[in-house]
């Protein structure tokens, strides 16, 4: 592995890992905005509404997403969906995400303890505010370390959009590794990258995470 | 949509299926061999041994699976012997799957009430037989719920080996789409095939966890 | 001030309120005691209708809460903004404080005059800060309660209450949950309210609080009010035998 042959490469390695954040900005946001909306569509408590949402989210976290992106990128043309491979790659994470997000949301809201709200109706406190002033920011602040624990593991997913050929940061890896004939060498410099990079990130997230969570500490004692 | 290509590919799709529980089932029975050992070193009183465990743990955990499958894989095709393709497979499940056992593991063992061991070296047992009779069963039941959840996750993570040549759901997936010129069906098909296997195995983690409750309650 | 007459309720097959007629006049205060699992927690949140009660009639300075005549003569629920309206003037101090832990002490107390009764960011701050010093805790105006010892968050709690110049105030069991020294800081603060004539409803465990404080004291056991009256006949003259029991342990637990 010659530095020389990195420095060629430096382009196009470059766009690829541009193209990964790219993919994991976008699908990560979205999955985030759909993945509420699904949980606030299922508070409405409509039977039938709530059977598609549980359907949707069975479907989504119990089959592997290499599969979803299949679907969607070359089963998608039957149903009219004629998508490119980065927009596949970014919908399929946005919808796999999405799945995930819903429930760590669920979960938030449910963890707000029922005295706030109790709180709040006592004091004569309408329905709309107990929502957006109380349980919202309740629940949000409980899901940041879930939220910030999915999107780390959805960055490790972007690297299984090359395979539907998403020119981000693997794939141009291995095709380099091709035309160079250097694949071991520089799939294991792309595997030390990442465990770096996932490292960094990680400890990133634990920082964001305490910061947050210091509002739900326990009281003082005594 | 044509349903009739998923009901003519059934028996591919069965068959794959059994693949794919196989290479699952080996990769999650090595990685808990595996993760076995690093979570004893993980606990272990030596500190080179633990740090040794965490850097296990944080690189299995953090490069992603396509990743860790392909670097076995080219690993083995450059300066292994002549090796299947099957080798790299199971290999990369069980590698990164220990990385995840082995904090379940490290979790259940942490989860048995204190109490029980002190009560243990209170009425005289020795610190192994403490081990076999006491820490070991309770940390094993305890971990059965996670570990059943594990395995979910492994049966997904093991569409990736589609990409090295095993003839599991995805790869056979990805045959009867270029076969029949009907992908929809074919991923359809598979996806359908891998729903079932999970809620299969996620009925039975209910079952183990309610189990597990009654047990405990006992 | 409160009326209740043959208020019942149950949960499920429970019955947990048995026909109670019970009354609280203006600017009395009346604590209510007995062993748990007796009603009196139930009771008390029934007077803003934060448990909807099955029969009977609750009213609050004589208008029925939570319930409405509909025109045909029958009972209906209440429509939603008439109980908002109700419950405004109910001030209700709960166990376990609730204040909201995304918003400071000031935040608290300012939140339900903004979006309650509507007045802006200014005024709330102003009539929150002075309701700050009044429970002594203005210097902690900007702490988040999880930085403020159980006894200032329920002080906090009464302030946010006090706030919204209710007619008269609930207290669920205020103490119980504070450390023994902080039980104190509260309970002055109560008798300050007590003092200035707020019409009180207190569940609490508190004897020597009661003793002292309250105008009538209220035993219930079994969701039925089983004696009532000044707090000397009560805790010292009861004709019930139920009540002397209770208190017997009380007498034995507290004497050191």
């Amino acid at each position: 592995m010659n530095l020389d042959l990195i420095w060629r490469y430096a382009p196009s390695l470059l766009s690829g890992f541009g193209v990964t954040i790219l993919c994991w900005g976008a699908g990560g946001a979205l999955g985030l905005v759909l993945g509420f909306a699904i949980t606030l569509l299922s508070r409405l408590r409509i039977p039938p509404l709530n059977w598609l949402i549980r359907a949707f989210i069975e479907v989504f976290r119990g089959t592997p997403f290499l599969v979803q992106l299949f679907l969607l990128y070359a089963g998608g043309p039957s149903i009219g969906l004629r998508l490119s491979a980065t927009a596949a790659g970014i919908l399929g994470l946005a919808l796999y995400s999405s799945a995930y997000f819903a429930e760590i949301f669920r979960a938030g809201f449910a963890s707000v303890p029922a005295g706030q709200i109790e709180a709040a109706v006592s004091v004569g406190m309408a329905p709309f505010d107990t929502m957006m002033r109380v349980m919202l920011p309740g629940a949000l602040i409980a899901a940041v370390p879930a939220i910030v624990n999915m999107l780390i593991i959805l960055s490790k997913e972007t690297v299984v959009l090359s395979i539907i050929t998403v020119p981000e940061l693997m794939y141009q890896v291995q095709t380099m590794a091709a035309e160079t004939f250097t694949a071991f060498d520089a799939i294991f410099a792309m595997a030390v990258f990442y465990w770096l990079l996932v490292e960094a990130v990680s400890r990133l997230g634990a920082r964001i995470e305490a910061r947050v969570t210091a509002f739900l500490a326990h009281e003082a004692s005594a | 949509m044509k349903p009739e290509v998923i009901l003519h590919s059934f028996g591919y799709l069965t068959h794959a299926a059994g693949v794919t529980i196989a290479v699952s089932f080996a990769g999650i029975v090595f990685g808990f061999v595996i993760g076995a050992l690093v979570c004893a070193a993980r606990v272990s009183p030596r500190p080179w041994l633990r740090r040794a465990g965490a850097v296990y743990i944080s690189i299995f955990r953090g490069v992603p699976l396509l990743v860790q499958l392909l670097v076995i894989y080219y690993f083995l095709a450059e300066y292994g012997l002549d090796v299947p393709a099957i080798v790299a497979a199971v290999g990369a499940l069980a590698l990164s799957s220990a990385a995840y056992q082995a904090e379940i593991l490290r979790g259940a063992l942490n989860a048995v009430p204190r109490g029980q061991g002190e009560a243990a070296s209170a009425l005289g047992f020795s610190g192994l037989d403490i081990w076999r009779r006491v820490l070991l069963p309770q940390a094993l039941r305890i971990s059965t719920p996670p570990l059943i959840n594990e395995f979910i996750l492994l049966i997904k993570a093991s569409s990736l080996v589609s990409v090295v040549g095993i003839a599991e759901l995805t790869r056979v997936s990805m045959n009867i789409a270029s076969q029949t010129y009907r992908p929809l069906e074919a991923y359809v098909g598979g996806g359908l095939f891998y729903l079932a296997i999970n809620l299969c195995l996620a009925g039975l983690g209910a079952l183990a966890e309610r189990r597990l409750a009654e047990a405990g309650a006992r | 001030m409160i009326e209740l007459a043959g208020v019942s309720k149950s949960f499920g097959a429970h019955q947990v309120l048995r026909g109670v007629d019970f009354s609280v006049g203006r600017s009395e205060v009346v604590c209510l005691i007995g062993p748990s699992g007796s009603g009196k927690s139930t009771l008390l949140r029934c007077v803003n209708f934060l448990e909807p009660y099955d029969s009977g009639d609750l009213r609050i300075d004589g208008r029925l809460i939570g319930y409405e005549d509909a025109p045909d003569g029958t009972r209906r629920p209440m429509r939603a903004r008439n109980l908002r309206e109700m419950r405004r003037e109910i001030g209700m101090v709960f166990q376990h404080f609730n204040l909201w832990p995304h918003m400071t002490a000031l935040g608290n107390v300012a939140e339900p005059l903004r979006r309650v009764r509507g007045l802006n960011a200014r005024e709330a701050a102003d009539r929150a800060m002075a309701m700050l010093t009044r429970v002594g805790l203005a210097a902690k105006a900007e702490a988040y309660p999880s930085r403020l010892s159980g006894g200032q968050q329920q002080r906090v709690a009464i302030a946010r209450a006090l706030a919204m110049q209710p007619r008269l105030m609930l207290f669920d069991e205020p103490t119980s949950a504070l450390d023994p020294e902080l039980v104190g800081e509260v309970l002055e603060v109560m008798k300050g309210l007590a003092a200035e004539g707020m019409t009180m409803l207190i569940v609490t465990h508190e004897m020597g609080f009661a003793a002292h404080v309250a105008d009538r004291i209220a035993f219930i056991d079994a969701g039925r009010i089983v004696d009532e009256g000044p707090p000397r006949r009560v805790f010292h003259e009861s004709p019930e035998p139920r009540v002397r029991q209770f208190l017997q342990t009380y007498h034995d637990r507290n004497a050191f």
